[in-house]
Order: structure tokens, then sequence, then C-alpha cells
């Protein structure tokens, strides 16, 4: 691996006054504390301090059975509400051994894909809503509406679908809700081309995200970023392509970044739209194939639910499940042990955990006019991924050094493998 | 430019569904009392699916008492209690921390469960008639 | 105009008044008709007025860090200079309160001091946001004044040629002597791009998007205004409310004064009526075109690019029209 440091300098002499961003700010939707120090309205630092979503679900999940924390996992975050349980299900399957049956993967596809159309297009909204440009925002969610509309029509529920579970998937597509669904992917692909024209050729929003928190290429790779955020800076990385998955491993996919556009990746904002919107159509394109290669079977290897606890109940092992999210990767760790309902060990590694120090290269040498805009840049969801707040047994809160850190996860990792 | 579609827009119908009224009123709880009592109009909601995730119906006599509704409801939503002077546990179930997850309809095997549409579930009282089923 | 103090007053009174009113009247238009364009039903119309009602009724909180008096004596002194503003503009037909004793000079620095109040307030709020959104009022307004300035005076010069010996910068005489009939060609395009430069000075001078960089609500959380909060801030609201009425005046006197009454010889009350009308379409009618289509239409504009656009494209389309207008004059 590159051992490249990135000079991320926090704090300046040049520096004038620090102005407190968060945890409550109209630019954040979700608590998170940055201390900019400023020279003008220029940043010339930053300080990140995040923990204030903890709710100790890791905690809470290791005391239920596992079909109580599943719902418990779809519940840690709204936007990306199946890219947890669809991690947590593939964890779980993968340590006790249950296969999916390919219907119910297909499934799964659907409902993951049409998630990332919802959560994309609330980013778009929210961005331009950073920008001041409530018009994009409201015409946006507009167009959201009608995929919220199609979950609801197919899972009972606008967000929080309840639709994996472990073995396979709760619910069908029945033939007369796919007329449904195709029609709704018609109001995309017409919807996309608009979206394009109001975010990619507006001249206002050009102004204020080209060359605008700029995250270079090797900054994405060194501080391993992921999703739409590393994406957008060239790197050509994602789960559903490296480590194909459910249906995706039946179809020729490819990880697209702005060269798909036909610009050059330059890892600013700009960059971001365009990675986004584009991955709208890409999602388009994957649920039209999976609508119509669904193939026929069962929906579940397990349907019974006293077999199925009793099957999680014999079982044993360690798995590891992992979704492209709308964010990036979603990597859940489960350790069952038998004869126990409980898990032994339940560790999440929501996406925007891996993109948060992507944030300090971005900021540095930006304007604070800039800082709501970079901030929603990364599409972050403070609450899937809050895990790292550090108060020492004594009560006592320190920010560790980069070595220290890596000693204390070696030796959390040793203590997990038992 | 999205000049055009501003001005498409002002002309045309706003894309919000105005339920249940307008605009704020004066009173909220004379409207409803007005609704009630048949005087007064509100807006219907937008149509909803018939497999909606609205609160879980039960039917009483087909239960068995098995539990396992409790055992998978992930948010203790589910009492299972022994009426007085019959043989098997029912259930009670308080609809104010329900998630909606319909796990416990899954997991019924006699189909003493399932979901309805009603979603019109906001009160004061956390334990009043329309949120607890038994 | 001589004026007895008893008439003076009433009428100053009925002009506050029914400024204030105005103000509050066209901005809910401009919540209603921005909403629309959105796609969404937005707030009634009378949603300022219980804006207003509603801030009188909170708590004045006064921070701790701030310059006590200076910050209670702003929002009073904004509010008082915009008033006054009013008295020297023609409004409804008729022409300035007071014409006779200030013109467009007083008028140019009338409009500068609200902005002033709002930066002093903000700074002596002693608040990080509202500091920052203080400096960023006092860079805009040092952008967006040159062009006011150069459109005024060009104007001005003009008629000053076509009528020597008449008091110029006059409002009276600006508004009976509109200059879209008094200069040739080249003066028309002259006039047609000033026009144009004041249009985009407009919404900078209210702080409307995409210039409301000082205020801006989601990176400064609310800029100057942070801190402000009940009485306080109902003056500034109203302020602004009346600040857009007195603009929009402004714009329909020095270009379009014209009035109906004339034109279909009526007269006595039924005149008056047609002519107030038809003067409260025209300022719906700027107030739609620079404030609210522009506020729907466009995203927020960096400082840097705020003033870059004011000293380098909008003086020099002011500066080219007031070239034109000057060359007219030896065509």
């Amino acid at each position: 691996m590159n051992n490249q440091s990135i000079n991320l300098e926090i704090g300046s002499n040049t520096a004038c006054y620090s102005v407190p961003v968060g945890p409550v700010h109209p630019a954040l939707k979700e608590p998170i504390r940055f201390q900019f120090d400023l020279d003008g309205e220029q940043i010339v630092g930053v300080d990140i301090k995040p923990g204030f979503a903890h709710r100790g679900i890791e905690y809470m999940g290791m005391r239920r059975n596992l079909i109580q924390t599943l719902y418990l996992s779809e519940r840690i975050c709204g936007i990306c509400s199946i890219s947890h349980p669809l991690a947590f299900t593939q964890a779980v399957e993968n340590a006790a051994g249950i296969e999916v049956p390919p219907r119910a993967q297909y499934i799964r596809t659907v409902i993951g894909e049409l998630e990332r159309i919802h959560s994309h297009l609330l980013w778009a909204g929210v961005g331009a809503h950073e920008l001041g440009f409530d018009t994009l925002l409201h015409l946006v969610w507009n167009v959201r509406e009608k995929s919220m509309d199609l979950l609801e029509q197919l899972t009972g529920n606008r967000v929080d679908y309840a639709i994996p579970i472990f073995g396979g998937v709760r619910r069908d597509i029945p033939e007369e809700k796919v007329p449904l669904a195709y029609e709704a992917l018609d109001h995309y692909k017409r919807a996309l081309q608009q979206l394009i024209d109001a975010f990619l050729h507006d001249k206002s929003v050009e102004l204020r995200t080209r060359r605008v928190g700029v995250l270079t290429y090797d900054q994405a790779v060194a501080l391993c970023a992921a999703g739409p955020t590393t994406r957008a800076s060239g790197v050509k990385k994602d789960v559903r392509v490296d480590m194909p998955y459910l249906a995706y491993a039946d179809m020729d996919l490819h990880a697209i970044t702005p060269e798909d556009y036909g610009t050059e990746p330059i890892g600013d904002v700009f960059d971001n739209i365009i990675v986004r919107l584009l991955e709208v159509g890409q999602a388009v394109e994957i649920i039209e194939f999976c609508l119509e290669n669904l193939p026929e079977g069962p929906l579940s290897s397990i349907p019974k639910v006293p077999a199925l606890l009793a099957a999680l109940k014999k079982a044993s092992g360690e798995g590891i499940g992992r979704h492209e999210a709308p964010r990036g990767e979603c990597f859940h760790y489960v350790r069952l042990e038998e004869g126990v309902e409980e898990m032994a060990v339940w560790k999440v590694k929501a996406p925007t955990y891996s993109n948060l120090m992507a944030w300090v290269p971005k900021f540095l040498g930006d304007e604070i006019a800039d800082v709501p805009i970079i901030a929603a840049s990364i599409d972050p969801c403070m609450c899937c991924m809050d895990r790292v707040h550090l108060v020492d047994k004594s009560g006592s809160e320190s920010v560790r050094a980069k070595t220290e850190l890596v000693r204390l996860s070696r030796e959390k990792t040793r203590r997990i493998c038992g | 430019m999205i000049l055009g579609t501003l001005f498409k827009q002002l002309f045309s119908k706003p894309a919000t569904n105005p339920f249940p009224v307008k605009h704020m009123p004066r009173s909220v709880t004379a409207v409803l009392q007005k609704v009630a009592m048949g005087q007064a109009e509100i807006h219907p909601p937008v149509p909803t699916p018939k497999d909606l995730r609205g609160k879980i119906g039960y039917d009483r006599d087909k239960c068995i008492g098995c539990g396992l509704c409790a055992r998978v409801c992930p948010a203790s939503v589910i009492e299972l209690y022994k009426p007085e002077g019959e043989e098997k546990n029912k259930i009670r179930m308080y609809v104010a921390r329900c998630t909606f997850c319909a796990q416990c309809v899954d997991a019924c095997p006699v189909g003493a469960l399932w979901t309805t549409e009603n979603f019109l579930l906001a009160d004061a009282d956390r334990f009043s008639e329309n949120l607890i089923v038994d | 105009m001589t004026v007895t103090i008893a008439n003076a007053v009433w009428q100053g009174l009925v002009i506050l008044f029914g400024g204030a009113l105005l103000g509050m009247i066209y901005k809910g238009f401009d919540r209603k008709l921005a909403a629309q364009m959105q796609g969404r039903i937005g707030p009634p119309i009378r949603q300022p007025f219980y804006d207003v009602v509603k801030l009188m009724v909170k708590e004045n909180i006064v921070p701790d860090h701030a310059v006590g008096w200076l910050y209670n004596l702003m929002p009073l002194l904004s509010l008082a200079a915009v008033g006054t503003l009013l008295f020297y503009i023609p409004l409804g037909g008729y022409g300035p309160l007071l014409g006779g004793y200030g013109d467009l000079i007083l008028i140019l620095y009338l409009l500068a001091v609200p902005s002033l109040a709002m930066v002093v307030g903000g700074f002596a709020a002693g608040s990080p946001f509202a500091t920052i959104g203080a400096q960023r009022e006092m860079v805009m307004m040092m952008a967006y004044e040159f062009p006011l300035a150069i459109t005024f005076l060009s104007i001005a010069w003009r008629l000053s040629v076509i009528l020597p010996g008449q008091p110029i910068f006059s409002l009276t005489t600006l508004a009976a002597n509109p200059l879209w009939g008094l200069v040739g060609p080249m003066g028309f395009i002259g006039l047609l791009l000033l026009f144009l430069a004041l249009l985009v000075v407009t919404p900078a001078e209210l702080a409307k998007i995409p210039f409301d960089i000082p205020e801006a609500e989601t990176e400064i959380a609310g800029g100057l205004m942070a801190e402000y909060s009940g009485r306080n801030l109902a003056m500034f609201y109203l302020g602004d409310a009346i600040k857009m009425v007195a603009m929009a005046s402004l714009m329909v006197a020095l270009f379009f004064p014209y009035g109906l009454a004339n034109l279909f010889g009526v007269a006595g009350v039924w005149g008056t009526l047609i002519d107030v009308a038809f003067f409260l379409v025209k300022v719906f009618v700027v107030i739609f075109v620079a404030v609210i289509t522009v506020r729907v239409g466009f995203a927020r504009l960096k400082i840097g690019q705020v003033t870059r656009m004011f000293w380098l494209p909008v003086t020099g389309v002011s500066l080219l029209g007031m070239l034109l207008l000057t060359l007219d004059r030896f065509v």
C-alpha cells in the first residue's frame, strides 16, 4: 500500500478567528462539529468532532435475537435504510451457511437500487438547498416522489422497507405490480435529462461548485474514501463491480466516474453531482434488467419463522457482509455462537466513516461560503457513522494520533477474533 | 435555463396534496370537531396501496397464544398475558411503540395477525383506545 | 412646494402606514408566487402580517457580548431611514411629499443608511456569524453603489441638457419628464442599458438571492440577523419590506412615471384611483421581475463572485449606457 502521507495540517499561524459550525447549524442535516480557523474568508484549518448521533446500536443489537436486530439495523439510517439490512443479512447468512434463492436475490437488488435512486435525488436536493437554490430542491424532491411511491407500492412503506430476512425476502414483486415499476422507470428516464440540464448546465450552480472542495485521485486513494466521493475523483472503486454479489454478479457493470459524462475528473463538488446523477441512470438500467430477468422460485430458503430461529440459534462462526450503499461500502461483521440466540459480536462500518477524513483536504483552501456545499458533497450520514467517540474510563476525552489508533484497533481485532 | 419550468409551474396546480386543509386554521380542534359532525370536509390523503404497513389487525379468537409474535417483535410491542377464565394466552399490542415491520404477521402460524391500511394514528395519549390492540 | 405642518404630518403618516402595508402585501405576494413557481402551495398572502405580529410579541434577547445601545438602536435607525426615504419618492402618481426639501442625491444617501445600520448592528452583536455577515454586507455595498451612482447621475445629467435651468436632481422633475421620449435612438439604447443595470442592482440592494450573501441562511445561520429577535427583528423585517416598495417606486419614478388617467382623459376621483392602481401594478411588475423571479431562478453567489460581477460586467454596462447617452447629445 502506498505510504504517502497526506498533509492534513490542523490549525495554522495565520488564522484570525475561528468559527464553529455545528453540531446544530442550518448547513448540516445531521449533527457534527467543525471548528474552522479562518483568515478572512479563507479556511486555513479544520477540526472535526463526530459522535453526536451515537446511540449504542451495536450494544442494543448484541442483546436481542437476530430477527429483532435485523429491524434495528434497518433503523441505523433512514436514507440508506436497506443497505444495512442487506449487509447484515449477508453477514449472518455467511456465518450460518444459509443460502438465498435467486428470486430473492433479484428482489433485494431491485429494492436496493430503488433506494439508491431516492437517496441520490435526496442528496441533489439537499445540495441545491445548501447553495441557496431552493427551486432545485423542490424540483428534485418532486421527481423523487415517484420512487417513494413505487417503494410504497412494492414494499408497503416509503422508508424502512423491511424486505430482507435471513434466507431471502419477505415480499414478492407480483406480476400486477411490474407495470407500475416500468411506469416509474420511464418517468425517471425522462426526468433524468431534465435534472442534468437543471444541475449541470446551470451557470450559477457551476459557479458555486466547480473547483470547490477538490479531492485529488491520490488523496482519495490514500484516505480510503468510498462510494461516489471517491469515484468523483476518478478512482474506480465499487463493491458491486469489485466483489459482485446478489444480482450484480449476472450483470456487466462498471464504476461510474466523471469520464462517463465526458469530463476529466477533478474531484470537486461538480464531479460529485455528475457521478450521483449518472448513478441514478445506472440504477434505472439495473432495475430494468432485474425485472426482465426475474427468475422463478421460492422467496426464502427458510420461510417458517420457528425454523429460522432454530437455524440461527444453532449457527456458529463469523461472517462478513458488504453492500454498495448510496454513500459507499457498508460493511457488517457478525460472530455467532452455538446455542445462543444473540450475536457474540456485531460491528458495523458505515460508508461515511470512510469518507470522514476526506473532508479535511476538501475544506482547506476554500472559503467559508463553501462550507455547506463541501460538507454535503461527501453525502454525510452521521447516524450511520457515529461510532468513534472516545471517552476514557476516567471520563476524560482525548484525540488519539494515528499510531495509537492503529495499535488500539489491532488490540480490538485480536479481542474480537477471540 | 430553469425559467421555462418556473413559468410553467406558476400556472399549474401545485404538487402538494393539501391534506387535511390547505392553510393552518385558527383552531385545529374546532375544525376536527366540525369534521366529526359532518359539517366540514377535509382533503383526503394520497391513496395508499392495499398492503401498506399500517396498524396491525388482530383476531383474538384465532390466536393460540404461542408467543412467536412477541419473540420476534423488535420493539417489545406485544405483551403476552393470560386473560381470566381462558385457557390460552392472548396478546395485547401497544401501537405507540410499533415500527410496523409486520414481522409478527409473518411469524403467526394461524394467521391471527394482518396489516391494515390505517396510518392516521397520531394521538396525544400513548394508551388511548386507538393505540392498543387486543 | 410649500406645505403646512399639519398637512405634512398627516400625509406623512398616511405614506408611512401605506408604505408598510403595501410592503407587507408585496412581501406576501413574493412568498406566494415564489412558492407557486416552485410547485408548492405557499403561505397565504397575509402571512407577513402574522410574522410581524408574532415577532413583536416574542422576547427581545440582547446577547452578552453585544454592545447594547448600538444593538438596540440600529433597527430603529434602519426603519427610520427607510420610512424617510418614502417621503422623497413620488408615490401613486403624486409628487414626493418633501419634494422641495430633498432630491436624488439625498435618496442615494438614504438608500445606504439601512444597509449601514444592518452592518453596524451585525458588528455590535458580538457573534462570529454576525461579524462575517456584516463584513460581507460592507463589501457588497462597495460593489453595487458604483453602478447605482452611475445610473442616477447619467439620467440626471442627460435631463439637465434637455431642460436647462430646472432642478434636475429633483424627483418631481425626473418623474414629470421620462427620458424615453426625449432622446434619440442611441440614447434609447443607453437608457435601456442603464435600466438593466439598475434591475441587477435592485436584488443586491435588497439583499435577496442571488445576492443575499450577508444573510445566507445555510452558511452563516442568518448572518447579520443571526442574533436579532423579537421587536428588533420585527423592525428590520418591516424595514426590508418598506425598502422593497421604496426601491421599486424609485425605479418606476425614474423610468416609467406615466399615468393612465391622462391617457384616458379621466379626471377627479376616478382619475386618482386609476393612477394609484396603475402605480401599484407597475411596482408589482418591477418587484416580480427584479426580486421574485430572480430569487427563485438562481443559486446564491459567493462574495468574491458578487463583487467581480458588479465591478466588471454591471459597471461596464452602466458605463456603456452613460456613454451612449452622452453621445446621443451630439447626434
